[in-house]
């Protein structure tokens, strides 16, 4: 077996993100690291069952070469449109709150609300 | 057929709320009765002992998405729209544009679709939906401090789903199978596997993010209480409990009994401290939502026929006073202007009467007093389990919980005050009866040996007293303690603490 | 305050190691399962009789999963508009791309090859890879690319807000109907009831070529409009 396969590569993506998602300040690439997040867990699906003599599941006749499993394909269709939804609306809230407090630094904002609020 | 209609015919809605705007609310008045008489037919052939359980497209168990009903699916259909009363009436008078009916509608649709599901990724489409509602909701008035805590939300609770999607991607590599009913019998035999262990503490972490227990859901606080009342009401309601489903689902499957108990420990009391010192009410109120989940995680966790009557039984009473005392709470603050509780008790006598009276009901029934639905719930859960360790920790959730309540106190003196609007009356009614009412409406869940035994005499001596005890301790503790972290509600930090949280769930599963 | 203290990054770069190497040591992966996906290879032509067996899953066999898909699109897309509606951006802050002829030229090139390649999508997405949310998001960007070449207020006044709006609600309205459309004749909803067709052939499927084109319409207006919004709120591209 491989050991350097889409599995493996999902899981170091998915890290890197979350050092991302935690250590950078700027909420831009806070997004960014959040698009890598789940870009991973999609890159995952999509190779479970990959082969290297797999043909993509569209059956042109009987018989056929292994067909790849159709069914993570599937449902990656649908987790890259939440992404999108999900990536496009906290941009929409990143935006609203870059306007209000000119800066991007996650940590300034933060502390900005806490003192509006706090007292 | 009815468990597809009831979601389909509140997204059919939603589309419609943008064309047709004049009439939205009485549309959406309209369906609520149109639901209440579907789950009433639901019910009835229940009772009578069928259950459905339908694969949309007619194709079989192994390849088509499965909705089934059962017990709970029903209760909470019946929490949903008794909630979803509520709010459309407190929000009668308020001039709020077709696009908030319209996210109430998917709300509640998605809420009837996640309560008949039974696979892995349909759940996972249904919490994102969910989540961006809800999202939506959190921001609505565009207010920073609302903008930011519903940023928070959505990033945590998109990690959250993340982590849930690597679990399901593992699972499917095993198993070959996304359907709840095919995966408990496939895995009855492997309960140890290691792949099994990190793929339940992958979706449980994943869930218990939106599912309110302390150690994930540290958005919570900040979310719940800078949303609008009835907001509010509706996430720690409605939208926390589909977690808790989600979390029902999924414990017969997997090996999750160990992990379940120590987190309702955990949460539980981990709210409670926190709960006791805030002073800010709405503030409290979320604090109060995340320990109370403890209560509910406790008896999926040990998984007794008892207990999970117990837990289910709490949660309809929780979404019931959470939500009367977050709606009243909003209206409280509203009226006077403050939102602290020192300085509600001072401007006391702006509050309405029915505000008023609401909170009274709502505290009585969030400390367990008889005969209302706290009471019930929580006896069922003690009296469900021997183990001393279990009923101390139900002991100590209880009289914390009546500590952090008994500041309130105050505020309930006998006074003339203005009256209250009448939606907002209605609105409290709506969730005020059933509340009153509790006792006698679980006779329909158990059977009459067990309801007798569970409510006789006792219980009721022993409630009565951990409410005594409760106030006294209060006037003998600290008022201000030194600085709870707070820390751990940023972003940054909040997400350390979910990651330790899944190893701990990991490390719970591996020994139990 | 540039940097995270040193204190979080050890503590972040300690949990995520660790956190990666517990899963690639537990996942348990050993290549491609045999057998994987073998009820949808089987029986997936002959049930729903579209040659792209992805498409059969999405649209058919899990058609519950992508009308959830589809709402959340359609949230977006409303909650992203309700939120940037009122704001208009600074005018001056803004660079402006300077009129060029090069742009010019390919946009006029490019456009009606990238619109044809997207209606390809969309109604071969039963025979081929694609289907309706490439297809409409191939389009949606082929309108970007003329917004960018002719200036976005250009494009907006060939594509009027309300008439989008009323569109967008209506083909989603449209979806819901369809989906629901088997009551009439007593089966569940979102059953396919339409005939299988010839493998192979563009009139095969089923319904899933009608739910490919209403799909790939919404998504097309869809994309549009999150870009027009993005765009109009900073002023210009």
């Amino acid at each position: 077996m491989n050991f350097i396969n889409g599995v493996t590569i999902a899981i170091v993506l998915f890290g890197i993100g979350l050092l991302g998602l935690i250590l950078r300040r700027d909420l831009v690439i806070k997004l960014l690291s959040l698009g890598l997040v789940n870009g991973s867990v999609i890159l995952c699906l999509v190779s479970l069952n990959a082969r290297p003599d797999g043909v993509p599941p569209i059956v042109r006749g009987p018989g056929g070469a292994p067909y790849v499993d159709p069914l993570p394909q599937a449902l990656v269709l649908s987790a890259i449109v939440i992404n999108f939804a999900i990536l496009a609306l906290a941009l929409v809230f990143v935006m609203l709150l870059v306007e209000r407090y000119h800066t991007t630094d996650s940590q300034r904002i933060e502390h900005e609300i806490e003192e509006e609020e706090g007292p | 057929m009815i468990i597809v209609l009831l979601p389909l015919g509140h997204f059919l809605l939603a589309a419609l709320c943008l064309a047709w705007q004049s009439g939205t609310r009485v549309l959406t008045l309209l369906s609520l009765l149109v639901d209440a008489s579907l789950v009433g037919l639901l019910f009835s052939a229940f009772s009578q002992g069928e259950t459905l359980a339908i694969v949309l497209g007619g194709w079989g168990r192994d390849v088509g998405i499965e909705l089934a009903d059962d017990r709970f699916s029903l209760v909470f259909c019946i929490l949903a729209l008794l909630l979803g009363g509520s709010v459309v009436a407190y929000l009668w008078k308020e001039r709020l544009r077709p696009y908030f009916y319209m996210l109430l509608h998917l709300l509640l649709g998605s809420v009837f679709a996640l309560l008949f599901a039974r696979d892995l990724f349909n759940i996972y489409v249904i919490m994102e939906l969910l989540t961006l509602v809800s999202f939506l909701l959190v921001g609505y008035e565009r207010k920073p401090y609302q903008i930011w805590a519903g940023l928070k939300y959505l990033l945590l609770a998109s990690l959250g789903m993340g982590m849930y999607l690597f679990g399901v991607a593992i699972i499917y590599y095993h198993t070959g199978t996304l359907n709840l009913s095919i995966l408990t019998t496939q895995l009855i035999g492997q309960q140890n596997a290691s792949w099994l262990l990190i793929a339940s503490s992958l979706l449980v972490s994943g869930i218990a993010i939106k599912a309110g227990i302390f150690i994930f859901s540290l958005w919570l606080p900040a979310a719940h209480a800078s949303a609008t009342p009835a907001v509010s009401a509706l996430l720690s309601g409605m939208v926390i409990k589909m977690g808790v489903v989600v979390l029902l689902r999924l414990a017969p499957v997997f090996p999750l009994s160990l992990p379940l108990e120590v987190l309702s420990a955990v949460t539980g009391l981990l709210g409670i401290i926190y709960a006791i010192y805030t002073y800010d009410l709405k503030r409290m109120l979320a604090f109060h939502t995340l320990s109370q989940i403890g209560y509910l995680i406790l008896g999926i966790g040990i998984g007794s026929e008892l207990e999970i009557a117990g837990s289910l039984e709490y949660a309809v009473g929780h979404g019931l006073f959470k939500g009367l005392l977050f709606l009243a709470a909003g209206a409280a603050v509203q009226a006077t202007g403050k939102e602290d509780i020192p300085g509600l008790i001072a401007k006391r006598s702006q509050i309405p009467v029915a505000t008023r009276v609401g909170l009274l009901i709502g505290t009585m029934g969030i400390m367990g007093l008889p005969p209302l639905a706290g009471f019930c719930g929580k006896t069922l859960l003690s009296n469900g389990t021997d183990s001393p360790v279990i009923q101390a920790i139900l002991v100590l959730l209880s009289i914390g919980t009546v500590i952090s309540f008994a500041k309130l106190l105050p505020l309930f003196r006998l006074e003339r005050g203005p009256s209250s609007p009448w939606p907002k009356t209605v609105a409290y009614v709506i969730l005020g009866l059933p509340m009153v009412l509790f006792l006698p409406l679980t006779r329909l869940f158990l059977p009459i040996e067990q309801w007798r035994e569970s409510f006789g005499t006792i219980p009721f001596l022993e409630s009565l007293l951990m409410v005594g005890v409760g106030l006294l301790l209060y006037r003998f503790l600290p008022k201000r303690l030194a600085n709870l972290p707070q820390r751990i509600f940023r972003l940054e930090e909040a997400i350390l603490v979910i990651l330790s949280g899944f190893f701990l769930i990991y490390l719970l599963s591996v020994l139990g | 305050m540039r940097r995270s203290s040193r204190g979080m990054i050890i503590t972040a770069s300690v949990l995520v190691i660790c956190f990666c190497a517990l899963l690639m040591m537990m996942f348990d992966y050993h290549g491609a399962r045999e057998e994987a996906g073998a009820a949808y290879i089987e029986r997936g032509t002959i049930d729903t009789g579209a040659a792209n067996l992805v498409s059969a899953i999405y649209l058919n066999y899990r058609l519950f999963d992508t009308l959830f898909e589809i709402l959340v699109f359609s949230v977006a897309v409303l909650g992203v508009r309700f939120y940037l509606a009122q704001q208009r951006g600074n005018e001056e802050e803004v660079a402006r791309i300077p009129e060029s002829q090069v742009i010019r030229t390919s946009a006029d090139l490019l456009f009606p090859p990238i619109l044809l390649l997207g209606i390809y999508l969309v109604l071969f997405g039963h025979l081929s890879p694609g289907g309706g949310f490439s297809g409409g998001t191939v389009a949606g960007t082929g309108l970007l690319l003329c917004a960018v070449a002719l200036g976005a207020d250009v494009v907006a006044r060939r594509f009027h807000e309300a008439a989008l709006e009323r569109l967008e609600w209506g083909v989603l309205l449209v979806i819901l109907l369809f989906a629901l459309s088997p009551i009439a004749l007593w089966r569940l909803p979102l059953t396919d009831l339409f005939p299988r067709g010839r493998l192979g052939s563009l009139a095969s499927g089923g319904s899933i070529l009608i739910y490919n084109a209403l799909i790939g319409l919404k998504v097309f207006i869809g994309t549009w409009v999150v870009v027009y919004s993005f765009i109009r709120h900073r002023g210009e591209i």
